[in-house]
């Protein structure tokens, strides 16, 4: 995020795109319901009534896959009607004559239809958007889980940096990152293309800086992104480029990615596959080698928050059983592997870590302990230096010549539409109750208690009258690439001819749906979009105990101890 | 999916004219094999002995009827085992029944009566007596009958209907929340209270 | 407007009449009847719980004597309870669940159903914990004072619209 999170309650205007705070963030949702009793106007993109749409001065309710229609005609609108910083894009940006005429044909009127709203609409949130003085963008999965996903979020960048909403407190553009510490695994360097910090892997320079602090000869090679693992296992020919070991380490591939066979086909075909995590999960039950790891607060840690601050995260507790940290799990291995790691505790590798990266360095164990939280990029070790709430101050941006760029694309649908044999669009969801794949609150008895598997299908009423499916009753979902069961909910607030689920559910798993399309820069698969049937089970009596059964079953793998069919 | 609490009729005091409609239904319905009722008044041979009771005031009457307790006194008190729960309906075995009136006692309600049982047209024999058999007679909300309760059914003034307490309670849930939307309308601080 | 949805009050309801040992026993040892539930409709998501009316339906309806005010707080003491669903039935707002014990059975062995609703935590020291545990504060105890309190700012308020429409009015007819 270009901003920090407490500034989103100080923001005069909140632009919410593809993003369910109350759902994936209720601490993030707090403070933007703090904003508008401070007066904020909201609004918010989302092709469902979520949380934030029922409070929002504007629900643009747009049809799923046209993210880019949308505001490419939102900055068509500020163009035409003059509403732009000139000031800002004059001293700050590149591009802006280029940007207009792609921009162009991006009408209102235009993208009415596909959108599903009115020209009246998106122009009236423009207006809004550009002159309320201080405005912020968030945006989440709605935006990154599709095909065309950065050329969204460039799309968004535009719209700030057309109307100078950068460089100062309360406005900029923020992802407000899905899973937690998911900004720490980038931080540091879990991505196959950089090293800690974002140092490229390619350049010569940053890799023999690590190669020299780490002692070993590093590739100079991007690696293989997550999303491509079952293609270099199942399908690339030269057996020396194919993966033949796979080592996950607290992600459930089985759980949440996209084409659950495909998944579980190349889990089974790759040679030898290691866990490393917290409890038993779905992609467990593949796994040659379980190592179990301690988990929060069994341990000492420094986690990134999504708007990039590193926070340090203290033992309170004994771990039990035969667990290790993670870092020392990490040790043995590398020790094993012939390079040995003696680190002791963690303020040894982080301030290993830190001296490794330039806009790290300042944000020392010291700091840390003393301010709670310090925002990267922090360069300094001075005491004055604590961080930087926001980016891009005075407009200065990350391009060789200090100014922001404008990168207009031109949309294009989702991979798979409705059609006639699936005629229902398809997306994942999250629910406030259960975190991602449920590794952890599917171990809390009382969220449990609130919801179970298999789970719910969201659909629009009307659908469910015309399938005569009633609330509660167990239903088929099924794509070209699987299928699965779980419990219809009619709800006023999806559209018709569209269904939402959640992906945390092992018989309700609905990732036997979705489909690998990717974006070809973030390789994000396209979670948002796929096409799909809903399936009347007439026997309800056999539904409920299949279900049962199939729980059971997989507890059963997982070897979870049960005791009356339910663990702990 | 089956309900998980007793279903049970109501009635919207309103409506109710007391003309006892609901009572010929319910006896009828459940005579017709046993007693060979049909649906003429000259088909009938045996008292007319209704399992849901019109109580009138001079204000007001309604039918007084079983309402399918959870923790249901009646089966509590029948140590005959003659009441028992099938599905999520109380169901009184009148075969069992021995008449002891513990069950009309223990019914806060009023809602079941000691009425004669008959059988093929006569009087069953009451064991250990020369008298005829009464038996405990309550609603038991048309269990076998596919098309449900007869008095609900009959009612010329619409004034009974099935009721599944989850159900109306959804009802009640959503018009309640829509309520305190209106209350706290508008802005951001707290309109109900200021 | 301020409630997300998120449900944690259900579960702070559940803990502080269960108690905490809730979560050390067999996750099937322990009933999860929360006294309030979020009901989410269009424009609304909000949870709904006994309003402690003053002329109870409920405890108009109750024949077994289970119902009553205590320190202006409307209380079921289920150990009465027949299981009639009357007051259920009575409740306009759908306050009272039906609720099958799994900690009690009926004399006769068989599973025991109580109404539930919300008691304003009676016996907690601490008072509510639904709007203790609500991560937006959307809760709020309202106590006698508090409408006397707002009766009067409406009232208030209401005469200084009506004084400041007079003065316009006054204005214009002078000009």
């Amino acid at each position: 995020m270009s901003m920090g999170v407490h500034e989103i309650e100080d923001a005069a205007l909140l632009f919410v795109f593809g993003y369910n705070g109350a759902d994936s963030h209720p601490i993030v949702a707090r403070r933007i319901v703090r904003a508008k009793q401070k007066g904020a106007k909201i609004i918010c993109c989302d092709p469902r009534r979520i949380e934030t749409a029922r409070i929002a001065d504007m629900h643009l309710q747009l049809k799923g896959g046209t993210n880019l229609l949308l505001v490419n005609a939102l900055a068509n609108v500020i163009i035409e009607e003059g509403l732009c910083d000139d000031d800002f894009i004059e001293k700050h940006s590149t591009g802006f004559e280029e940007f207009k005429e792609v921009i162009k044909k991006y009408t209102p009127e235009g993208v009415a239809e596909r959108t599903e709203i009115s020209a009246g609409e998106i122009r009236k949130a423009a207006r809004m958007y550009a002159q309320s003085g201080r405005s912020m963008i968030l945006y989440g999965m709605g935006v990154c889980q599709f095909g065309q996903a950065v050329d969204v979020v460039k799309g968004l960048a535009n719209l700030a940096i057309m109307t100078g909403n950068f460089g100062r407190p309360a406005v900029g553009i923020g992802p407000v990152r899905g899973q937690n510490n998911v900004q720490g695994a980038c931080d540091m360097g879990a991505l196959p293309n950089v090293y800690p910090g974002y140092q490229s892997v390619t350049v010569p320079a940053i890799r023999e800086k690590f190669e020299k602090a780490w002692g070993v000869k590093l590739s100079d090679q991007p690696g293989i992104t997550l999303t491509n693992v079952p293609h270099h296992v199942l399908h690339e020919p030269d057996p020396k480029k194919r993966i033949h070991a796979y080592y996950i380490m607290g992600e459930d591939p089985a759980q949440s990615d996209p084409d659950l066979a495909e998944v579980r086909e190349s889990l089974e075909k790759c040679d030898f596959v290691i866990l490393q995590d917290i409890y038993m999960n779905k992609t467990g039950q593949y796994a040659d080698v379980i190592l179990p790891a301690t988990g929060w607060c069994e341990h000492d840690a420094v986690y990134s928050c999504c708007d990039r601050g590193f926070q340090k995260a203290r033992k309170l507790i004994e771990p039990t059983g035969d667990v290790k940290r993670d870092w020392e799990i990490i040790g043995l291995i590398s020790k094993a592997m012939g390079r040995p790691m003696e680190y002791t505790n963690t303020v040894q590798i982080w301030n290993e870590v830190i001296d490794l990266c330039p806009g790290f360095m300042g944000a020392t164990d010291e700091k840390l302990e003393k301010n709670a939280c310090i925002q990267w990029p922090c360069r300094s070790k001075e005491e004055h230096d604590m961080g930087t709430v926001f980016l891009h101050k005075d407009g200065k941006f990350a391009h060789p010549d200090g100014k922001a760029k404008f990168a207009p694309s031109e949309w294009r649908p989702p991979q798979e539409l409705e059609n006639e044999e699936y005629p229902l669009s398809f997306s994942t969801v999250r629910e406030v109750g259960h975190y991602s794949v449920r590794t952890m609150s599917g171990n809390c008895r009382t969220l449990r208690n609130l919801e179970d598997e298999p789970g719910w299908i969201q659909m629009n009423p009307e659908d469910c009258g015309e399938l005569g499916l009633r609330h509660g009753e167990l239903v088929k979902v099924r794509s070209k690439r699987g299928y699965c069961i779980t419990r219809c909910l009619p709800t006023e607030r999806v559209k018709k001819g569209a269904t939402y689920m959640t992906y945390q559910w092992w018989i309700g798993a609905c990732n036997e749906l979705t489909i690998g399309n990717l974006d070809p820069i973030s390789k994000t698969p396209e979670y948002k979009y796929c096409a799909c049937r809903v399936e009347k089970i007439e026997d309800q009596a056999w539904a409920e105990k299949h279900v049962r059964e199939e729980y059971e079953e997989i507890r059963a793998n997982m070897g979870i101890q049960t005791k009356g069919g339910r663990a702990a | 999916m089956p309900s998980e609490f007793g279903l049970f009729v109501s009635t919207d005091i309103a409506k109710c004219s007391g003309c006892k409609a609901c009572e010929m239904a319910c006896f009828q319905s459940h005579n017709i094999k046993r007693n060979n009722v049909g649906k003429t008044v000259g088909t009938i041979s045996v008292p007319v002995t209704p399992k849901l009771y019109v109580t009138v005031i001079e204000t007001a009457s309604m039918p007084v009827q079983c309402k399918h307790c959870e923790n249901s006194p009646c089966k509590a008190v029948c140590q005959q085992k003659a009441i028992s729960r099938v599905g999520s309906q109380i169901i009184v075995d009148e075969a069992k029944c021995i008449g002891c009136k513990d069950c009309l006692m223990a019914c806060p309600f009023g809602a079941i009566a000691l009425l004669p049982f008959y059988v093929g047209g006569r009087q069953a024999p009451q064991a250990d007596s020369s008298g005829g058999k009464v038996a405990a007679s309550k609603c038991d909300l048309c269990y076998e009958d596919p098309e449900g309760p007869a008095c609900v059914r009959v009612c010329p003034n619409e004034a009974l209907r099935l009721t599944d307490v989850n159900e109306e309670r959804k009802k009640k849930n959503i018009a309640a929340a829509e309520a305190l939307a209106v209350i706290n309308a508008g802005d951001p601080g707290r309109r109900a209270l200021s | 407007m301020l409630c997300i949805g998120c449900r944690t009050c259900m579960i702070g309801c559940v803990v502080a009449h269960e108690g905490k040992h809730i979560f050390e026993v067999d996750p099937d040892g322990y009933d999860f009847h929360p006294k309030l539930k979020v009901i989410k409709t269009f424009n609304v998501s909000v949870p709904v719980q006994c309003k402690h009316c003053e002329a109870p339906a409920c405890m108009a309806a109750c024949k077994s004597d289970a119902i009553h005010i205590v320190n202006g707080t409307v209380i079921i003491r289920t150990e009465k309870c027949i299981g009639c669903k009357s007051c259920a039935e009575a409740c306009p707002f759908g306050a009272i669940q039906m609720v099958t014990l799994g900690s009690a059975r009926n004399a006769d062995g068989a599973p025991r159903s109580v109404a539930n609703k919300c008691d304003l935590c009676q016996d907690q020291p601490k008072g509510p914990a639904c709007l203790r545990v609500c991560p937006t504060a959307a809760l709020r105890l309202v106590k006698e004072e508090d409408l006397g309190q707002t009766l009067k700012n409406k009232r208030l308020a209401t005469l200084g619209l009506a004084l400041g429409a007079e003065a316009q009015k006054q204005a214009a007819i002078g000009a």
